[in-house]
């Protein structure tokens, strides 16, 4: 087995108003696997992408990415470089409406840009080059001038990958990508995912509510619930009575094609 | 102690102080000389605002009657708790409408109200000569009031203009959502106080001051509008930017941006409509206190204004009436749908 590309030890975050939404959670993550997080809603999988990529502040534990424990970074330069290293995208794609879809993926060659440069927009051509050949990848590049505000929600979620890609990440962390999308735009998303997970080798951290959609994308499972992690196994051995376990008794799974 | 407990015994301290202090000057009848008797009169002040708090306790928290103070800070549940009575039949109510009577009176009273000398025979006759010059305007000085009144236009769009860029910068630090960790909230609670206080200074002081300062002209009252423009603006494109939508800021802060850019790129596209729209709002505002800034001296049409009226030239004043009522409508609609268009 290869060396992990985060490993998680005993995490803890308590919110400032005292809810204490992960309570000592440990696990790997395998370089270029799909792992992906599931438990009930208030579980505590958003808080814990956030605090791998340093949007929320962890109360304890470590977060080791390569060989550096994430979670002591002091300094916002330190924590934006750990940022720059791990991609996000989210339940509500989080693109600016107002700005064109290259303009959006341009975002993620911030970190790369000084700031006077940004201010004024002046990215190199080989940052637009590689935003191109994202959008291309992910199937809109004839999207490019448009503004952001006019692509459907499925298009926004493949706009606001490219852009996490343009940063040339290790890591790819999705919080619900498909929670705001129907049922087939959902796979097509989906699709994309993957393809950067087997094309480029990115490892993909995903939160997911369908356990239909982790059945066919998974390559692993972790399962949270409370805060605390309470499976971590193969998709395809969450039979009738771990699914009672993860999401209460009585839960009935949904199916969605 | 509770935020709104603080808040009712206020309020219900200087209602009770009112009621009584009219009482005193009823009953008592005071000299002029103890009326200027500052000391004693904060003394009494004082004891009536105690009494008035404790008065409030003793009704709220004893007797549980309900006192306007209480009625109206009480927290939201408790407020949902409260059983639908028409007003005059609470005590609130009632605390109300003769706070609210007594007031009325006193007002009457200080401002001198007198029907008789609204319908003096001398007075009525002046204003029916005054109104006879204004709609008789003298066209003859139509061109020097047309000349003041752009200089007015360009004091109040300079004086705009000049506003914006401080305005800007510091409406990120006078914004709440951005400055967050301790060092960063003192710079904020600093700058929020600091404009706080300019803004409660009016632009008219404001003018006072300058004029002293750059002389009397068009020049200060530029200066004067301007210091103003920048509380202002600033209190309002900071009330823009504590309600942007965070989902932007996040998705740039999650590529790795550093503050500015998470400003320049997930806040500014967000508030850059309103912004606009506030400093045409603004442009039109200043436009209208350019014109009493200059009754003191800031220069323009109001200096022109308040020259013929010390020399009661009627006619002339009439003209300079119109102009400025013409400028200030223009402005008015112009801006307005200048403002329906950006939304
Ligand atoms: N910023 C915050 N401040 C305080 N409490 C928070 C904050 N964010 C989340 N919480 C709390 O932490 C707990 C975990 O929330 P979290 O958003 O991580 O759950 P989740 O598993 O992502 O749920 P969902 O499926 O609804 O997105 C919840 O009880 C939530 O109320
Ligand atoms: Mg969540």
């Amino acid at each position: 087995m290869s060396e992990p590309v985060l490993k998680i030890r005993n995490l803890i975050k308590t919110y400032p108003n005292g809810v204490q939404a992960l309570k000592g959670v440990s696990f790997d993550v395998k370089k270029g696997e799909f792992l992906v997080v599931i438990g009930l809603s208030g579980s505590g999988k958003s808080t814990l992408l956030r605090c791998i990529n340093r949007l929320h502040d962890p109360t304890s534990g470590e977060i080791v990415f390569n060989g550096v424990d994430a979670a002591k970074l002091q300094t916002t330069s330190e924590v934006r470089s750990l940022r720059k290293r791990i991609g996000m995208i989210f339940q509500h794609f989080n693109l600016i409406p107002r700005h064109t879809v290259l303009g959006n993926v341009l975002v993620g060659k911030l970190a790369y840009t000084s700031t006077w440069k940004s201010l004024f927009g002046l990215f190199s051509e080989g940052d637009k080059a590689d935003a191109l050949k994202y959008l291309k990848l992910v199937g809109i590049s004839e999207k490019a001038h448009i503004r952001a505000d006019q692509l459907s929600g499925g298009q926004q979620q493949r706009v606001a990958i490219a852009r996490a890609l343009t940063q040339n990440p290790e890591v790819l962390l999705a919080d619900e990508p498909v929670a705001s999308l129907d049922p087939a735009t959902c796979h097509v998303v989906m699709d994309y995912l993957r393809k950067v997970n087997q094309e480029l080798g990115i490892t993909i951290i995903c939160n997911l509510h369908f356990l239909s959609l982790v059945r066919i994308y998974a390559t692993r499972v972790i399962a949270l619930k409370g805060g605390e992690l309470v499976y971590e196994g193969d998709p395809k051995n969450i039979d009738q009575a771990w699914f009672e376990k993860i999401y209460g008794e009585g839960a009935k799974e949904v199916h969605i094609n | 102690m509770k935020g709104n407990i603080v808040r009712r015994s206020i309020l219900d301290g200087i209602t009770v102080t009112v009621l009584g202090l009219v009482l005193i000057s009823i009953v008592v009848d005071p000299t002029t000389e103890q009326l200027m008797n500052l000391k004693f009169n904060s003394f009494l002040f004082l004891a009536l605002m105690v009494f008035g708090a404790m008065l409030s306790h003793l009704l709220n928290s004893i007797f549980g009657i309900k006192t306007l103070g209480q009625n109206l800070f009480e927290p939201d549940y408790e407020k949902a708790k409260a059983e639908a009575k028409p007003i005059y039949r609470t005590f609130w109510g009632w605390h109300f409408i003769v706070t609210l009577i007594v007031l009325f009176v006193v007002g009457l009273s200080k401002t001198q109200f007198s029907i008789i000398e609204l319908l003096d025979e001398d007075g009525f006759e002046g204003a029916k000569r005054l109104f006879a010059g204004i709609f008789n305007p003298n066209w003859g000085v139509l061109p020097a009031a047309v000349l003041n009144i752009i200089e007015t236009i360009f004091m109040a769009f300079l004086a705009t203009m000049l506003a914006i860029p401080f305005a800007f910068i510091l409406s990120f630090m006078a914004a709440k959502n951005i400055m967050r960790g301790p060092v960063s909230f003192g710079v904020y609670l600093f700058i929020r106080t600091f404009l706080n206080v300019t803004r409660s200074v009016e632009a008219l002081v404001w003018a006072i001051i300058f004029s002293v300062w750059v002389g009397i002209g068009p020049f200060a009252g530029m200066l004067a509008l301007m210091i103003h423009s920048i509380a202002s603006l600033t209190k309002q494109y900071s009330e823009m930017v504590e309600t942007v939508y965070e989902g932007p800021i996040e998705g740039v802060q999650s590529c790795g941006a550093n503050k500015l850019q998470t400003i320049w790129f997930a806040i500014v596209p967000q508030v850059i409509l309103p912004y606009i729209s506030f400093t045409v709002y603004r442009w039109d505002i200043n436009v209208r206190m350019a014109t009493i800034i200059g009754l003191v001296g800031g220069g323009g049409i109001g200096t022109m204004l308040i020259k013929y009226q010390g020399q009661a030239m009627w006619p002339e004043v009439g003209t300079i009436i119109v102009v400025i009522a013409a400028v200030v409508w223009i402005m008015d609609q112009a801006s307005a749908y200048i403002r329906e268009a950006l939304k």
